[in-house]
Formats: C-alpha cells, sequence, structure tokens
C-alpha cells in the first residue's frame, strides 16, 4: 500500500489506505509526524535539560581544570582521568568502594532472603513479625545516621556497653578504620533491609504452593526444595534486588556524609562521596566530573555484566 | 477503536495535566515576585547571607530586627545558608542573578577565594568614603581579611583556638593548673599527671584532628604553612608541611598517645560533640578548641573551666595564633545604593554596643575596642573571669604574616589533606612519610589551581 503513494498524490486523498480504520475525519499518516511531537516533546525537553545537557556538560567539563568560579578555563585532555587513576588516594577510595558494594549487597540479599523465608512460614502473629521486619523502609536517612551513631558512639554507644559487659575489648567503631567501614556497611544493610524484605518476601508467596507438595511427595528435604524450588522460582526478583541494591550502593552517600564524612583516614571514602567533596567542597569541577564520569562507567559496567551473566540464570 | 480513542483520549489527559503542572510553577514563580518586591518597595531591600546556627543565629536576628527599626531607609532580609562549606560555592553559583546575596558572611578560610573570584567590592572602599575609624576594630583580625594594605572583607564572628581545662579536677588531684601561655611541656606534665594520679579514670588531654588546629600549632610557632609569606606576599605556590616544627609538634602527640596520656577522639563534628561531653562529665581534663564554645562550656558546667593560651613549642616564644570565624564580604553585583546599605549594616554589626553583645551570647570575640568598657561584657568578665582569656591572646599577639591566616585558594583541600596526615599519626604511621603525602597532595593541587585561573 505505501508505495502505491506518489510524492504527487495528496494522501489526504487516497480513500483506502492502512489507517482508514482509525482515521474518522481527518488523516493520522499525515498528523502523526505532529503527534508524535506532541506527545514525545515534553519528556524528550526534560530529558533533554535534565539528563542528556547534564551528561553531556559533564563529560566536556571533565577534560578541562576549571577555576575558582567553577568556568572550565585550560583543556588538558585526558589528564584528569591519568591523575586520578594514578592517585594512590583516589585508587584507596576505589577499594573502599568496592568493599562496601560487595559487603552491602552480599549481606542485604543474604538476610533479606533469610527474613522472608522465615515470614513466610504461617505461624502466630506472624504479621506483626512482617511489618517489623519492612519497618526499615519508613525510616529516613538521617534518623538511621543518628539511631547508629549512638550505638557506635565510644562513650556511651550500646555496642561498647554490650562489649565491657562481655569483657571485650573496646572498639572505637567510627575512629578506627577498618571498624568504621564495617558500621557503615552495617547501617547501610539494616536500612536496605525492609525493602528487600518486603520484595523477596511478595516473590516467595507466589511460588506455587504444588511445587512444594510434588517436591515434598519425592522425598525432597526442606535444604534440596529451598535450592532447586524455591531459589530458581524467584530468581527474577532476586536478579531485580540485586541490581537495584548494587546501583543503591554505588551511590550511598546520606549515610556516610552524617556517620563518617568519609573518614577515618579516607576509609570510608566512597567513589560518590569523593565527587561531593571535590564538586561542592573543593570547587573543583573538572576533576569531580572526570569521577562522575568514571563512576557512572563502572555502574553501567557492572548492571551490563549482570545482565550478561547473572540474567542466564534466571528463571521466568 | 474504543480501546484506541481510550488510550488517546488518557495521553491527552496526562498531557493536558503536565501543562497544568508547568503552567502553575511558571505563574507560581511570577506571581510570587511582585508579592516580595512590594514588601521593600519603600525600603531598599538587602539580602544578607549567613551561616550562624544556634544562640549565635538568635543573636544574629536580633541584630537584623534592630537594625531595621533603627533606620526607614533599607531592609535587611537575613536568610540562613546551611554549613559554611556548602555557602561558598552557593555564593559563587549565584553571582549576577537575582538570587545572589547583597551582603554575606564566608568563612575564614575562603577569604583568598572569595576575593579572587572578583565578584566582591572590597569594604576598604567604603571606610575610605566614610573615613571610618577602622583601629577601633583588632588589629589581628582585620589583618586576616586584608591584602597588601586593603581590606577585603570585616571580620565578624570572631574566635581564637584556645585550650581548656577543668580547674575543680586539676585542684581534686591536687596538680598545679598550667601556666596561662604554657607550653608543649607544660601541656604534657598535666596530661601525665591527671592520667596517673586518677588511675585513667580521667583522660590527660586530647587534640582534635582538625586541620584548624594544625595550622595553628604553624602559626604559634612562627612557621609558614605556604611559601610567599603564607601569601601575603604573593600567589603561593607550594606548601611545606614537613617542616621541624611541625614535625616536633606532631611527634609530641604521637608520643603521648603512645604512652596513654593524650587520646584520640577522631575528626569532625562526631569529635567534637564527643570531647565535648567527656570534658563536661570531668572525664576528660584538658582539650583545645575555637573560644566560640565557651557559652556551651559554662552553662551547666559544675566544674569551674580553666582558659589559657594556644600552647607552643618549647624553648621559643609564642607568636600568636590566627583568628578563626568568618567575615562580612560585600557583592558587586547590586546597585549602589544596595551596596551602601549592606555597609551601614556592617557598620552597625560592629558597634561596641553590638560586638559586646554579640560576646556575651555567643563566645565569639567583641572586635571593637571599646566593647571592653560596655555593661554586659563587664559583668560576664565578673561572672566568668577565664571568658577575658582568649580576646587577652588576640590583643597580645603582633600580627605578622605567619599568624593572620594564609591568603591561599584551596584551604578546604588542605585541611582535608592534613586531617589524613593527622589521623595517619594518631593511628601510628610514620610523621615525616603522612606530612610528604599530603604535601605532595597539596602541591599538585596549587599547581592545577593557579593554571586554571592563569596566575
Amino acid at each position: 500500500m505505501q508505495q502505491e503513494i506518489t510524492p504527487a498524490s495528496k494522501p489526504s486523498l487516497k480513500p483506502k489506505t492502512l489507517n482508514q480504520a482509525n482515521a474518522k475525519g481527518f488523516n493520522l499518516h499525515v498528523n502523526d509526524k505532529w503527534y508524535a511531537l506532541a506527545f514525545l516533546g515534553p519528556s524528550v525537553l526534560i530529558l533533554g535539560v535534565f539528563v542528556f545537557y547534564p551528561m553531556l556538560r559533564t563529560l566536556y567539563l571533565s577534560l578541562f581544570l576549571t577555576n575558582n568560579v567553577g568556568r572550565p578555563t585550560v583543556f588538558i585532555g585526558l589528564k584528569n582521568y591519568v591523575n586520578l587513576l594514578t592517585s594512590s588516594a583516589y585508587q584507596a577510595s576505589l577499594q573502599a568502594t568496592a568493599v562496601y558494594v560487595i559487603g552491602v549487597v552480599a549481606f542485604t540479599l543474604i538476610l533479606g532472603l533469610l527474613l522472608a523465608q522465615m515470614a513466610v512460614r504461617k505461624l502466630a502473629g506472624i504479621q506483626w513479625f512482617r511489618t517489623i521486619f519492612s519497618a526499615t523502609m519508613g525510616v529516613s536517612v538521617s534518623v538511621a545516621a543518628i539511631f547508629w551513631l549512638f550505638i557506635f558512639s565510644p562513650s556511651i554507644g550500646l555496642f561498647d556497653q554490650i562489649g565491657t559487659l562481655l569483657h571485650l575489648p573496646l572498639v572505637q567503631w567510627l575512629t578506627t578504620p577498618g571498624p568504621a567501614m564495617i558500621a557503615v556497611i552495617i547501617s547501610t544493610v539494616w536500612m536496605n533491609l525492609g525493602f528487600t524484605f518486603l520484595i523477596l518476601f511478595g516473590a516467595l508467596q507466589m511460588v506455587p504452593q504444588p511445587l512444594y507438595e510434588a517436591a515434598a511427595i519425592e522425598g525432597a528435604s526442606p535444604s534440596y526444595q529451598f535450592f532447586h524450588v524455591t531459589l530458581p522460582m524467584i530468581s527474577p526478583t532476586l536478579f531485580f534486588t540485586s541490581t537495584v541494591t548494587l546501583i543503591g550502593a554505588f551511590k550511598s552517600f546520606g549515610l556516610i556524609d552524617l556517620m563518617t564524612a568519609g573518614g577515618p583516614n579516607n576509609a570510608t571514602n566512597l567513589m560518590v562521596y569523593q565527587v561531593y567533596r571535590d564538586a561542592f567542597l573543593n570547587g573543583n569541577y573538572g576533576l569531580a566530573s572526570a569521577e562522575s564520569v568514571i563512576l557512572a562507567v563502572i555502574i553501567a559496567l557492572f548492571t551490563l555484566l549482570q545482565f550478561k551473566f547473572l540474567e542466564k540464570r534466571v528463571t521466568y | 477503536m474504543t480501546t484506541k480513542n481510550g488510550s488517546q483520549q488518557r495521553l491527552l489527559i496526562l498531557g493536558a495535566i503536565l501543562v497544568a503542572v508547568i503552567a502553575a510553577f511558571a505563574g507560581w514563580s511570577v506571581m510570587s515576585k511582585p508579592a516580595a518586591q512590594a514588601q521593600g518597595a519603600k525600603r531598599t531591600k538587602v539580602v544578607f547571607w549567613n551561616e550562624m546556627t544556634g544562640p549565635a543565629q538568635q543573636q544574629l536576628n536580633t541584630f537584623v530586627k534592630d537594625f531595621n527599626q533603627s533606620q526607614s531607609k533599607y531592609e535587611v532580609v537575613s536568610e540562613f545558608e546551611g554549613n559554611y562549606n556548602e555557602a561558598v560555592q552557593k555564593i559563587i553559583n549565584t553571582h549576577g542573578t537575582d538570587a545572589s546575596p547583597a551582603v554575606f558572611q564566608s568563612m575564614d578560610i575562603s577569604t583568598s577565594q572569595i576575593h579572587h573570584t572578583g565578584y566582591t567590592t572590597p569594604v576598604q572602599k567604603f571606610i575610605d568614603e566614610d573615613h571610618y575609624n577602622v583601629n577601633q576594630i583588632a588589629a589581628g583580625a582585620r589583618a586576616f581579611y586584608a591584602n597588601k594594605g586593603t581590606q577585603l572583607s570585616m571580620p565578624f564572628n570572631t574566635s581564637q583556638p584556645v585550650l581548656y581545662y577543668n580547674a575543680t579536677l586539676l585542684k581534686k588531684y591536687k596538680i598545679t593548673p598550667p601556666p596561662v601561655n604554657p607550653s608543649y611541656s607544660d601541656i604534657t606534665r598535666v596530661a601525665t599527671q591527671l592520667t596517673d594520679r586518677s588511675h585513667k579514670k580521667v583522660q590527660g588531654m586530647t587534640v582534635e584532628i582538625y586541620g584548624w588546629l594544625f595550622e595553628q600549632f604553624m602559626a604559634n610557632a612562627g612557621v609558614s604553612l605556604a611559601n610567599q609569606e603564607d601569601g601575603h606576599a604573593g600567589t603561593p605556590t607550594a606548601v611545606n608541611f614537613t617542616n621541624a616544627a611541625t614535625v616536633k609538634t606532631m611527634k609530641w602527640i604521637q608520643d603521648n598517645l603512645k604512652k596513654g596520656d593524650f587520646v584520640n577522639y577522631g575528626a569532625g563534628a562526631n569529635a567534637q560533640n564527643n570531647e565535648t561531653a567527656s570534658f563536661l562529665s570531668g572525664r576528660l581534663g584538658m582539650f583545645m578548641q575555637s573560644s566560640a564554645s565557651i557559652g556551651q562550656l559554662t552553662t551547666g558546667n559544675q566544674d569551674q573551666l580553666g582558659i589559657t593560651y594556644y600552647p607552643h613549642p618549647d624553648g621559643q616564644k609564642s607568636n600568636g595564633v590566627a583568628i578563626g570565624g568568618a567575615s562580612l564580604w560585600i557583592s558587586n553585583d547590586k546597585p549602589s545604593n544596595v551596596q551602601r546599605g549592606a555597609w551601614e549594616f556592617i557598620k552597625y554589626l560592629m558597634t561596641a554596643k553590638s560586638q559586646a553583645q554579640w560576646q556575651v551570647a555567643t563566645g565569639y570575640l567583641a572586635l571593637n575596642k571599646d566593647s571592653q568598657k560596655e555593661a554586659v561584657l563587664q559583668n560576664l568578665y565578673k561572672k566568668l573571669p577565664a571568658t577575658k582569656v582568649p580576646g587577652e591572646q588576640l590583643r597580645a599577639a603582633t600580627p605578622n604574616a605567619t599568624n593572620s591566616g594564609i591568603f591561599l585558594q584551596g584551604l578546604i583541600q588542605e585541611r582535608n589533606l592534613t586531617q589524613t596526615a593527622m589521623e595517619q599519626i594518631y593511628n601510628g604511621s610514620d610523621i615525616q612519610k603522612s606530612l610528604a603525602t599530603a604535601q605532595k597532595s597539596m602541591n599538585a593541587y596549587i599547581q592545577g589551581n593557579n593554571r586554571a585561573n592563569g596566575y
């Protein structure tokens, strides 16, 4: 049909086109360009102004030295990137981010699944536990930070009081590098747990009961059932939560800022925190832009890898 | 067909909602403007940005209210802008727009950066126009915000780093208090005696991991942190963290930490809160902090508070420390009548009466020399004699290149780096190596920054 329309002929005069059924009084074929523009326009505009332009601008800025009012002045090519990747401080930041992200993702998923597996059992009062397990979803970052700061506080902290009772050596949680990292991981996992629990709990409830019955008849042990029935059935959800948690962990800022501010000795100075420091404290926009680009590339890479390898093992 | 039409309709409705929301926002921003302008129609509106919290914020708001009532030409509108660090970037990023302030408060270490933006009019211009008697303002504070004889901004909330000790605790353990201008070994003696005689129930001393304190150790030893005489003679090209005086100071702290006579409270706001809490509960004998903490340390404190000057290295006289705090700047993107209003407001804040009230309410020092005669301040001294000490320390030092601040851009970075070095040293790392690492990073930063700004 399309070939029949010659440049000379006016499409609106064509009596029979594919669009005839839809076109009452006007021809969509002529107007659909405008429709497309009208409907896509707002989102293109908003994405362009708030996503694409900033992205390109960040890329551009990352190739410059910026002066004290944030304008790019000296073009230095990839020097920002080279300086960053060869600096031991930035390498330490990369390493800290890796430890943090792996810790957060692993513990969030394992503990979330454990809680969900417990909550899915039909016991008296289980509703109460389900509410408690998902409660951290309603806690804001600032409240959580204050709460955990009290727990980790060196003089009045809960952890150290328990430690004293058990005659364990006193741990300066937030002022020694190793424990500080553990402390922020614990706090972040706790924050994430509510959401992860709720999603996984939903997935567990969706697993058809007959599968378990069949497995039980076959004489499969509970752990065999878990690994060969439950896990494959909830694998799409598990994949979703792992991706979301991973990206979230890379972007963690609030808890770090409020609990350790990147210290002690830069032990919890994650990549996002370094970007914030360089842009909003040091006013070093060129360097901060380069750091943002590196962070974006790493997140994209990990997400891609996750899709490539994990998705193959996902049973939909 | 109906479903298609239905979905089209839905899309149209969605589009209409979107347009309505955008229109509402646009309308709101248009509508809100005349309303704001109408208020200041008769008076010239002067927007004032500040970063004060707590009692200082309350007192500042009182000043603004009193100033607005005292005259009918200007209306100062005070706006709180969060913490010092973030305010600097906000000031820079809003310059030239309607949102920018006419007069703003910016922290001590941003002085060189703010000046070099070229976004401000030095207050010197108004001092000259008015033949304002600048000598009534403390010289040590003025020197910090001046460059080559030009007063760039007016010192406002000004503090001195001092050493606090719990006089009641010292009496209890029969320890002679440190002299008013102590050396390092005076402090070591008191810390050791406190730790020993209390059988470790009382921690002797802590030096917070804080770049400001690091800078003051150098200032008091008379050593430049940056070359070009700490930037007062020209643009610095390098810093010197690895000098003998600094190494000696760091060794003093590290040795005492190892012995257990000093303790480490870490860095940042948490450290500050924790050391203050320990001090107030009688578990920490001495610590160093801004004189602006006096208010917090005297209200509700049963024990007697002792204050000394900042400790100096053994075998030399103290050179004096630089002030801390912030100053008031006048933006140059506002018409001259607004700038005039800003200057009138600054003058109001600097009167002997305002400054005396300021010190009583906040612990920041009264900078006007005549404030010392004001009754409110006299009453405070009578009630708490120790509060005299920080002002005396400020007046005792003769301003010179090493105790008038560092005129260098990127001091936030410098503090970050020196704090990292301090953290490493406190945890037992090699002093020379830690300082050298920080120095190398800072020099690279300075080089890039000088190049970007074409110095």
